[in-house]
C-alpha cells in the first residue's frame, strides 16, 4: 500500500460517487432536499431570523449553538448541509427499459474515460489539420506560449469526480500525456476552452511573507531578529549592521560552541551567499536538538533576519537556494511489531 | 504512475535548491529558452530546504560530500570528514614532494590540486557498462546493461572504499591507503582500475546475451 506523507488531504479523499451501483434513488434525494428546505425555515424561525435570507453560514452557526459538541473530529459533529453536498453525485442507470445501453462505448466498461480520450484525440487531429492548412498557405504558425508554470492539471480524484467512474493510475497518466501533447502543439490556442476544463490555477503567490522593517537600538545600529527551527532545536538570531563578522551563540563564541567545521559552514552560509561576511554581527540563542540541528536552526533564523537588510530580488534568490524553507524532516516514529521505524525484528524460521 | 517520491517528507511539487551564486548573477539575456522556463517554474513552486552538507562556499563539493557519507560508519560524520581532509592533505603532500624532486620540464605536468586529482580518479574508475542478473527459463545470465550516471559514480566510490578497507596492512591508516589508491587511479593504474577492466571484459564476453535486456 502506498502511504503519501507530504501530500494534501485532497489526494487522500476517497471518491464514493464513482463506486458504481446506485445507493439512493432520485426520489430519495428530492425528498431530502424538500426536508432540508423546510428544516432551514424552521431553524430560521427558531433563531428569530428572516427565513428568506438564511445562508449556509447562519445554519452552521445556529447548529453549533443549539447542539454544542466537544468532539475533536470536525466531521463527527452535528451537520446540516444541502443534500447535494452530503450525498455525492452518482451515475443514473445507463440503459433503457429494453436493456439496451444508451452510450455506444458502454461495453468497454469505462465509457466516460474512453469517450473523453476520443474527444481529446479528435481535438488533436483538428489542431493538426489547422496546422497543415496554415503551412499550405505559408502563413507563420502562432507561438503564444501558455503559462505552464501557473497552472496544474486535474488530479486523479478530480478527474474521477468529473467522469463519475473509477480511473486507474495508468489511464490517468495516459490522459495527462495526451493533454500535454495537445498543449505543446503550436496551434493549440483553438482548443483553449477545451483544455481549460482540465487545468486549474495554482495560486502563484503562496509565498507572500511580510518582511519586517529594520529596528534601531540605542546606539543607532540597525538590527533585525529571526526565528528558526530544525528537528527539535529552536533558535532566535539578532543580526546587527556595521559589524565585524563576530557570531556569538548562547554567550559563547562559535569557535568554542561548534567545534565541527560543517556546523560553522552552515552558520556562515547565508552571509556567504549574499556576500556580506564581514559586515554583520550576530547574537543568537538556541536550545534543544543536537549539534547539527542547532546549526540548521540558527541558519534558518539568520536567513530570516537577513531578509530585512536585503532587496526583494535577493530574498527570492535566498528562497531558491533553499535558505528560507524550514526543513520538515523529523525523527520517524517507531511502529509496533518492528524494532525501530524501519528495522524489523530478526526473522526466525521457527 | 502516481508514486510518491519514496516516502519523502516533502510534497512532490517541491523543487531542488540551487546553491551556487554564479547562476543567480547571470544577466537575463544570456539564458536559453529552457533556463527561462526553469526560472519561471522556480518562481511559482516551493523549494526544499538546503541539506546541511550543501553550502555556497568554495570548499563544499557535492561529490566529496557523497564520498564522505559513503565512508561514514554508524553516523560518525566527524570521523569521516576528518579522514577525508587527512586524505586530501596526504595527496597534496605527496604531489608537492614529487613536484620539488622533478626536473624542470616535467614540473608543469604534475597536478598538485587534490580536488582535481580526486575528481579525475573517480572519473577514471567509473565503469561504462555494467552487468545485471536476468533469469530466463530457470538459468540466471549476466547481461551487459548500460548504467546511469548516478550508478557509475556510486560503483566507483564503493569500489574505492571497499578496496581501501580490505586490502591493506593492519597498521596502515585509512587516509594513507586512500591517498595511495587515488593517485594510482589518477594515473589509470591500481586495483580499482583493474576491477573496472575486468567488468568491461565480462560484459564483452557476455555480449551474446545482450538481447535479453528489455529496458
Amino acid at each position: 500500500t502506498l502511504r503519501l506523507i507530504g501530500t494534501t488531504t485532497a489526494v487522500l479523499r476517497k471518491n464514493a460517487g464513482a463506486s458504481g451501483s446506485e445507493k439512493y434513488t432520485e426520489a430519495f434525494i428530492k425528498k431530502q432536499i424538500e426536508e432540508f428546505n423546510l428544516g432551514k425555515r424552521h431553524l430560521a424561525n427558531m433563531m428569530g431570523e428572516d427565513p428568506e435570507t438564511f445562508t449556509q453560514e447562519d445554519i452552521d452557526r445556529a447548529i453549533a449553538y443549539l447542539f454544542p459538541s466537544g468532539l475533536f473530529d470536525k466531521q463527527a459533529r452535528p451537520l446540516m448541509k444541502h443534500p447535494t453536498e452530503v450525498f455525492p453525485e452518482q451515475r443514473k442507470i445507463q440503459w433503457g427499459e429494453d436493456g439496451r445501453p444508451f452510450h455506444f462505448l458502454f461495453y468497454t466498461g469505462k465509457q466516460s474515460y474512453y469517450s473523453l480520450m476520443h474527444e481529446t484525440y479528435e481535438k488533436l487531429l483538428n489542431v493538426q489539420k489547422h496546422q497543415d492548412q496554415l503551412v499550405a498557405q505559408d502563413l507563420p504558425l502562432q507561438k503564444e506560449k501558455r503559462n505552464l508554470a501557473g497552472s496544474r492539471w486535474l488530479t486523479k480524484i478530480e478527474l474521477e469526480e468529473m467522469l463519475l467512474e473509477k480511473v486507474s493510475d495508468d489511464d490517468y497518466s495516459r490522459f495527462i500525456k495526451l493533454l500535454q501533447k495537445l498543449v505543446t502543439m503550436p496551434c493549440a490556442d483553438i482548443e483553449e476552452k477545451y483544455i481549460q476544463k482540465f487545468s486549474k490555477e495554482v495560486p502563484v503567490q503562496l509565498q507572500k511573507v511580510v518582511i519586517e522593517p529594520l529596528q534601531y537600538d540605542e546606539r543607532g545600529v540597525a538590527f533585525s531578529t529571526g526565528e528558526g527551527k530544525r528537528k527539535t532545536a529552536n533558535a532566535t538570531a539578532v543580526v546587527y549592521d556595521n559589524g565585524t563578522g563576530k557570531i556569538t551563540v548562547n554567550g559563547i563564541d562559535i569557535l568554542h560552541y561548534f567545534p565541527v567545521l560543517q556546523d560553522r559552514e552552515q552558520l556562515l552560509f547565508p552571509f556567504q551567499f549574499l556576500g556580506r561576511i564581514g559586515k554583520h554581527d550576530m547574537v543568537c540563542t538556541v536550545s534543544g536538538g543536537g549539534r547539527s540541528a542547532q546549526a540548521g536552526a540558527i541558519r534558518l533564523a539568520s536567513a530570516k533576519a537577513l531578509r530585512s537588510f536585503v532587496t526583494e530580488k535577493e530574498v527570492e534568490f535566498m528562497r531558491q537556494a533553499g535558505l528560507l524553507t524550514a526543513d520538515p524532516r523529523v525523527k520517524e516514529r517507531k511502529k509496533p511489531g518492528q524494532e525501530g521505524p524501519r528495522r524489523k525484528f530478526t526473522w526466525k524460521k521457527r | 504512475r502516481l508514486m510518491p517520491v519514496r516516502w519523502s517528507r516533502y510534497n512532490p511539487s517541491y523543487l531542488e535548491p540551487e546553491v551556487k551564486t554564479e547562476s543567480y548573477q547571470k544577466p537575463l539575456e544570456e539564458l536559453t529558452e529552457e533556463e527561462k522556463e526553469q526560472m519561471e517554474l522556480k518562481a511559482v513552486r516551493p523549494i526544499k530546504a538546503a541539506p546541511p552538507t550543501l553550502s555556497s562556499s568554495v570548499f563544499s563539493d557535492p561529490m566529496i560530500s557523497k564520498f564522505i557519507n559513503m565512508m561514514m560508519k554508524s553516523g560518525n560524520k566527524v570521523l569521516a570528514r576528518s579522514l577525508m581532509s587527512q586524505t586530501l592533505e596526504a595527496i597534496k603532500r605527496k604531489q608537492v614532494e614529487k613536484y620539488h624532486k622533478a626536473p624542470e620540464n616535467e614540473k608543469e605536468t604534475i597536478e598538485c590540486n587534490p580536488y582535481v586529482i580526486f575528481h579525475q580518479a573517480l572519473k577514471n574508475c567509473q565503469p561504462i557498462i555494467g552487468l545485471s542478473n536476468i533469469t530466463r527459463g530457470g538459468k540466471t545470465y549476466q547481461v551487459p546493461v548500460p548504467l546511469t550516471d548516478n550508478r557509475k559514480r556510486f560503483l566507483a566510490m564503493k569500489w574505492l572504499i571497499t578496496e581501501c578497507r580490505e586490502n591493506k596492512h593492519r597498521r596502515t591508516m585509512m587516509p594513507e591507503k586512500l591517498s595511495q589508491e587515488l593517485l594510482l587511479a589518477f594515473n589509470n593504474e591500481g586495483p580499482v582500475i583493474k576491477k573496472k577492466h575486468i567488468l568491461h571484459k565480462m560484459a564483452e564476453a557476455n555480449r551474446a546475451y545482450a538481447h535479453f535486456r528489455w529496458w
